[in-house]
């Protein structure tokens, strides 16, 4: 991140949104959307002094809801660009025209309350989508509680409670009573491999509820940690392996079961009803928290910028491809790569994203040398 | 008249990755992301499987 950042041949064009595209491949027209962040983002310094006494406090989606921000933010302290923002729906001064006590505060003079959103175009021979993945709403499959109970949350809440950086500096304090939650369990495809809500497979929850079961063993060796799934997927390089150390090195014990029902006991844990299928009984468990590994599922607003840019989709959301040219997308000179193609780990989106520059650049007549070919 | 540039969408890790082979191999490479900052999922997750090593 830290590289992209400072390669003289990148322009990161950051809090900005694609509004429309013409032309062909090789010659196409961009029009984008740099919305105002009323910061001037050449001067802020990024000291942080405004978001100190900011009196104003919002949800922080970066920390998945779990911690507030002020109403001028940084979106993570080793962001890039290293630029606060201002959010317009929470600011009292963008609201109203009352407050401006970051303006007095900022000894670099970075706030511009008057900024505007700037319509843009740019002049480019290809495009690369890569927008992505999030998460499916698990409260619509509601036999799991979430939103309802409060110790169910999702993996990527769990994420932010195990970051040395996040909301509880990596301490597992449950959200009903900030209680540190020892005994956790790991739900697997919740809404994924399912005929009501995702028919596919979304991927990477069996290996990232290891990780996080692994995660709180180091952070905790009184740590126990219980995974529910209907048959584990494991595919990457080293990646049964990583499995078998799960098991061996941090006591993760693998029920195979899809949870039936989750109901909250009057402390607040989570009982979980479920059929072990390998003993055919029909168990209960009570654990202190649970995590939903809940399908991972294309970025909002994926659809919208289909349309803008003329690609099509599959009908789970993911930008159409076929199987032989898996980084060409239905438009000439419009490329894909990353979890918004299909799902995939890190590993493979890494992989993908070469694939998909390579085939920006060849068809642009561009060698590695950084030399145009001739004919 | 065309253009050699490449307008890379969505700025998490595969759109990092794509700027950047674009850029060592001399392209002029734009990196649009709608977030205040670039990272994607990846910056959210503190170790990363299989390695469990520092996402950032
Ligand atoms: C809970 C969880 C844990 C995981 N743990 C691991 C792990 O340990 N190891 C591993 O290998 N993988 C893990 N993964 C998978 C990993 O997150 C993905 O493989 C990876 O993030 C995909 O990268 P990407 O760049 O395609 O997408 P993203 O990381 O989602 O990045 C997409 C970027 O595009 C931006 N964007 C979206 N739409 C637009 C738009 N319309 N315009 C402009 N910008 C847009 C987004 O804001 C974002 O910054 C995990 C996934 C989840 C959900």
């Amino acid at each position: 991140m830290l590289d992209a950042g400072r390669h003289p041949n990148i322009k990161i064009l950051a809090y900005s949104e694609v509004q429309g595209l013409e032309g062909k491949a090789g010659d196409f027209t961009v029009q984008y959307l740099k919305k105002a962040r009323y910061i001037k983002e050449e001067v802020c310094t990024a000291c942080g002094a405004c978001a100190e006494k900011c009196p104003i406090k919002a949800d922080n989606d970066f920390e998945m809801g779990l911690k507030k921000r002020k109403a001028i933010y940084i979106y993570f302290p080793q962001g890039i660009p290293a630029v606060y923002t201002i959010d317009p729906e929470h600011c009292p001064m963008i609201l109203k025209g009352k407050c401006g006590l970051c303006a007095k505060l900022c000894q670099a003079g970075a706030i511009d309350y008057e900024q505007k959103d700037e319509k843009k175009t740019l002049h480019v021979g290809a495009v690369i989508v890569a927008t992505g993945v999030t998460q499916f709403d698990p409260s619509v499959v509601t036999e799991y509680g979430y939103g309802r109970i409060k110790n169910v949350i999702t993996g990527l809440e769990y994420e932010r409670l195990i970051s040395a950086s996040g909301p509880t500096k990596g301490h597992l304090y449950r959200p009903s009573d900030e209680k540190l939650a020892k005994r956790v369990a790991y739900i697997q495809c919740v809404g994924s491999r399912s005929l009501k809500y995702k028919d596919y497979c979304s991927s990477v929850c069996c290996m990232y509820a290891i990780k996080d079961a692994m995660l709180a063993r180091e952070h905790d060796e009184e740590a126990e940690s219980y995974i529910f799934y209907s048959d584990f997927r494991v595919m990457g390089k080293r990646y049964q392996q990583y499995r078998l150390r799960g098991a061996e090195d941090y006591g993760i014990k693998y029920i195979r079961g899809r949870v039936a029902e989750i109901i909250e006991d009057a402390e607040g844990n989570p009982v979980l009803w479920y059929e072990d299928t390998r003993t055919r009984q029909v168990k209960s468990l009570t654990v202190d928290m649970v995590v939903l590994c809940s399908a991972a599922v294309p970025s909002k607003g994926v659809e919208q910028l289909a349309e803008v840019l003329g690609i099509e989709l599959t009908p789970n959301r993911f930008v159409k491809t076929d199987p032989f040219h898996p980084t060409d997308t239905t438009v000439p000179g419009i490329f894909v790569c990353g979890f918004c193609q299909n799902p995939k780990d890190i590993a493979e989106s890494v992989s993908q994203a070469s694939g998909a520059a390579s085939r920006a650049a060849g068809l642009l007549g561009i060698t590695s040398s950084g030399k145009r070919t001739v004919a | 008249m065309g253009s050699k540039d490449v307008l890379v969408i969505g700025g998490g890790i595969a759109g990092i990755q794509a700027a950047f082979d674009l850029a060592e191999m001399g392209v002029a490479a734009y990196l649009l992301e709608r977030k205040p900052s670039i990272g994607g999922v990846m910056a959210q997750l503190d170790k990363t499987f299989p390695t469990n090593d520092c996402a950032i």
